[in-house]
């Protein structure tokens, strides 16, 4: 095999994974024993405790279900246990993905030679953080040492741009798996790629079309004979099963055929006799089934692109993903709506696994662990890109024990081919040295370090030599969500905004709402940790919490005390957080690391009940005031939630994927119905938006320096554009921007911080400490008296802190101790 | 009148400042010195731990370097500090890529005297 590094990308999906292996030149899929290079995310665990993965167990999946499992990539980051009955055992979804990675490690080892022990893993665009250090567990339970995640529209895109001849232009990744839909707007430009924005449906993938087929099977059944069969019912569990493995594989073949047989004999019963499914489907029959779960996928691509004031005719192609891309219709169907050609000669099943490879090279993660250094000679520390756009990047180094000897120390760079030299250049007097080196494109470049004394005698370096592949740049995977901490007021103090690079770390003060009294066991301080898009905390989704517990402080902490919180976030998307709180001087670093939450159907049905009676008086009063928009919106909830009720009732058969999916959906649906609720309060909005630029335009106008003058524009441009279009939530977005321009200009009159005292001073007597809270005012006053505003300032901040929270938005706002 | 501390914060984390590149840098140049800069940072060289900035010098961090190379990847984002940064940094040597082997720059500590007045502010005192 080659010398060179080697990068190892692993595609796990819902039904199938993939592994890669690029060498910086060219991607090799590999190839499991049966010779393909799809292996099915299936496992099966026998009597005696047996695993089996792949192909082999897929044979199972619908002889023996109880012992076989498939799709738990949609339960990972879930507490759900998955019995397998004959070995009396019981996985996390993240063991069963980890047995398929420790699969594809073994195919890599047959391929390379050794075992890979660094790789990335590739994962949905919209995972949520529990189910990122899920798949992160896994592959430390399959034996990795160290992986990175990616984004699997970020994956398909490198994949597609490394192949790409021309460099520039807007693409689309249209990404249909097995039970999401992802759409991606990307961009390159001289070799740099950058993800625009992100859309999707959660729950539309090529198993709806699975699953459409089935309802069809069954409408026909009780057409021709009379019976009736329901997907709730659990006493067809397993003859479901056979018959959706049944649709599916006509699924396939009718990508090619015209029309295709489904017989199974005797799948059903009714009032104990054998009901036989005997039909025979054509393709037109299919086509029917599936055009309006397309055209919701060319809404959503649609959408992104109006988001981001594209039309289709700008795109430059768009790169299809997913087994379910490969069906002619579907092809037809995207094509024709919207116009733009298919990027040529990309498998659709193994472009995230390609991807993922490339990726491992612009991080650097060469599959090979990196041992100690036993080269002899002096030591670098070197610095470079792995993998570069860029065809003069910088090299920095450093050597490892700078002294007297390394005075005088002359350092040069050779490329590979012997064609080119760096110049010779001396370290400075830390011993570093910065140098830029010529790459040769599209392939790996292999550099030599050389270096002399001042005298001239040749010095041995370790390492005597780095490679750079020429290729794309994407250093920084972007976060797919926003992430940030909700407060009592039910607000989300944002610490990182989506789109943010990664790892990142960032630290906010934020202010105790409650006092934590010492010694107390009931007492608990929650910080909540959530992600989302949504300004208010309970329309986004837990995923940890930080807890500060009257039994671990060292002292009882009082109302409005500062707490320092930092957040971090690795590339991979794994959340780690702390509290400093310096009145204490103590530090908290246990996160309740969340789970997705549990959906059982009795939960889920109590939701859908609720929403059903919100769903109602919206629509009542949006049809008072005929607000078509909203109607619609509305409408579009109804069939969703008609959606949901099949998945709860498929999850009381006992399907705890459906459930999930229930669960998410309802999420969404919640999201739908505040938009409702926002366009239910539009007019005031609407006042409210026009009342903000007048005061705003008259403060700007008289406080505000030339920038903000010019940023107010800007932003008032957009209000008006965000009005006339009816957004509520980007008006909401653009409101804020010119409150903050607004806030700015205001405090530079000298009076400003006068008026805002008055203002809080009204309140005082409602503070939570009210001792505190009157001796603050008379600062306040005697500040005023002596004309102090600086001193002023934190007077006010520190009175706002003590003003108190309703405890109703403070329950909304996941029990936050914080503001 | 104090001038906002906040303010000054934003002029002093302006991406071109942290990155030491002009506004009229092209996006190829930003990943370049982007990635020398973390390369720096990471090998712990002194002259890459500060930037100028118009209101006096900053601590550069490779946390900082990276929020400032996504900042400026995104076009519209990137016109927002472009305005911001028009003004040159007090040292103006930190534009210019750093030929290897240098001496440490001169340590940029004494802010410009006029910056805020030209941002708009008033004089304080």
């Amino acid at each position: 095999m080659a010398t060179g590094p080697l990068y190892v990308g692993i595609d796990l999906g819902t039904t199938n994974s993939t592994a890669a292996v690029f060498d910086g030149e060219k991607v090799t899929l590999i190839r499991n024993p049966q010779g393909a290079t799809l292996t099915p995310s299936v496992v099966r665990i026998d009597g005696r405790g047996g695993v089996t993965v792949g192909a082999r167990a897929r044979r199972f999946l619908e002889t023996d279900p109880q012992n076989t499992r498939s799709e738990f990539k949609r339960l990972m980051g879930t507490a759900q246990a998955i019995d397998f009955a004959a070995a009396r055992l019981s996985k996390k979804p993240e063991e069963l993905a980890a047995e398929v990675l420790k699969s594809l490690r073994a195919d890599v080892k047959e391929h390379l030679g050794f075992v890979p022990a660094r790789a990335v893993i590739s994962v949905p665009a919209l995972f949520e953080l529990p189910q990122s250090a899920a798949t992160s567990e896994a592959a430390r339970l399959a034996g990795f040492e160290k992986v990175e995640l990616i984004q699997e529209p970020v994956a398909s895109a490198l994949a597609a741009g490394w192949t790409a001849d021309e460099a520039n232009g807007s693409w689309l990744v249209y990404d249909l798996g097995g039970g999401t839909f992802d759409v991606s707007l990307l961009e390159t430009r001289d070799g740099l790629l950058r993800v625009v924005g992100h859309d999707g449906d959660n729950f539309l993938g090529g198993r709806d079309f699975d699953w459409a087929l089935v309802d069809w099977v069954l409408a026909e059944l009780g057409r021709t004979q009379g019976v009736t069969v329901s997907r709730a019912d659990a006493r067809h569990a397993t003859a479901l099963r056979k018959l959706k493995l049944a649709v599916e594989e006509a699924k396939i073949e009718l990508t090619r055929a015209a029309e295709t047989a489904l017989t199974l004999p005797g799948a059903f019963e009714a009032g104990g006799n054998p009901v036989d499914v005997d039909l025979v489907v054509q393709r037109s029959t299919l086509e029917d089934l599936c055009a309006p779960l397309i055209d919701r996928s060319i809404e959503v691509c649609r959408r992104l692109l109006t988001a981001h004031g594209l039309t289709a005719s700008q795109l430059g192609r768009i790169v299809l993903v997913g087994g379910p891309t490969v069906m002619p219709s579907l092809r037809a169907r995207v094509r024709d709506a919207l116009g733009v050609r298919f990027g040529e000669g990309l498998d659709p099943m193994t472009l995230v696994a390609q991807g993922a490879s490339i990726y491992a090279a612009t991080a650097g993660l060469d599959a090979r662990s990196v041992g100690p250094v036993d080269e002899p000679g002096r030591r670098v520390w070197l610095q470079y890109p792995a993998m570069s756009s860029d065809l003069t990047p910088h090299v920095v180094g450093r050597l490892v024990d700078a002294g007297p000897a390394s005075e005088g120390l002359k350092i040069r760079f050779s490329r590979g081919d012997g064609l080119w030299t760096s110049p010779e250049i001396s370290v400075d007097a830390e011993g570093a040295f910065v140098l830029t080196v010529d790459l040769l494109p599209r392939r790996p470049n292999v550099f030599r370090l050389e270096a002399t004394t001042a005298a001239g005698v040749p010095v041995r370096l370790s390492p005597a030599s780095f490679s750079i592949v020429q290729g794309m740049t994407i250093s920084d995977p972007p976060l797919s969500r926003t992430v940030g901490v909700a407060l009592a007021s039910d607000d989300v103090h944002v610490f990182f905004e989506r789109g943010a690079p990664l790892p990142a770390r960032r630290t906010f003060v934020l202010h105790t709402v409650d006092s934590v009294a010492k010694g107390s066991h009931g007492c608990l301080l929650k910080i909540p940790i959530v992600q989302g898009e949504l300004e208010q905390a309970h329309l986004c989704r837990l995923v940890g919490a930080l807890e500060i517990g009257g039994d671990a402080v060292k002292a009882s902490l009082p109302a409005g005390s500062l707490v320092e919180v930092t957040l971090e976030l690795d590339r991979g998307g794994h959340l780690s957080a702390r509290a400093l709180v310096p009145a204490l001087s103590q530090v908290f670093e246990h996160v309740a690391h969340l789970l997705v939450p549990d959906a059982t159907p009795e939960s889920l049905d109590e939701t859908i009940k609720a929403m059903r009676l919100r769903l109602r008086e919206l629509r009542q009063d949006a049809a008072r005031r005929d607000a078509q928009r909203t109607i619609g919106k509305l409408t579009f909830v109804e069939v969703a939630l008609a959606e949901v009720e099949t998945d709860v009732a498929a999850a009381r058969g006992g399907d705890a994927d459906a459930a999930q999916k229930a669960r998410r959906t309802l999420l969404e649906i919640d999201a739908m119905l505040e938009e409702a609720d926002a366009d239910k309060r539009w007019p005031e909005l609407d006042q409210e938006a026009r009342e903000e630029l007048a005061y705003a335009s008259l403060l700007i106008s008289r406080y505000g320096v030339p920038t903000e003058k010019q940023l107010f524009e800007e932003a008032t441009r957009s209000v008006e554009k965000a009005r006339t279009a009816r957004q509520p939530v980007e008006l909401q977005r653009q409101l804020r921007v010119v409150r903050n321009l607004r806030s700015a200009a205001y405090h530079r009159d000298p009076k400003a911080w006068e008026k805002t005292f008055e203002r809080a001073a009204s309140e005082a007597d409602q503070a939570t400490d009210l001792v505190k809270a009157q001796a603050l005012v008379r600062d306040g006053r005697k500040a005023i008296e002596r004309g102090d505003n600086a001193a002023l300032r934190p007077i006010v901040e520190e009175l706002w802190r003590l003003l108190p929270v309703s405890a109703q938005s403070k329950k909304l706002g996941y029990d936050s101790g914080v503001r | 009148m104090a001038i906002d501390p906040a303010a000054v914060e934003k002029i002093r984390d302006n991406p071109f400042y942290v990155l030491g590149l002009p506004p009229s840098a092209t996006r190829a140049e930003v990943e370049r010195e982007g990635q020398k800069l973390l390369g720096m940072i990471e090998l712990k060289l002194a002259r890459a731990a500060q930037y100028a900035t118009p209101v006096g010098p900053g601590e550069r961090t490779a946390d900082k370097v990276r929020r400032a190379m996504a900042e400026l990847r995104d076009p519209e984002r990137r016109l927002e500090h472009e305005l911001w940064a028009r003004l040159e940094p007090a040292s103006t040597t930190a534009a210019a890529p750093v030929p290897a082997g240098d001496r440490p720059r001169r340590r940029a500590d004494a802010p410009w005297p006029g910056a805020l007045q030209q941002l708009g502010w008033r004089a304080s005192r």
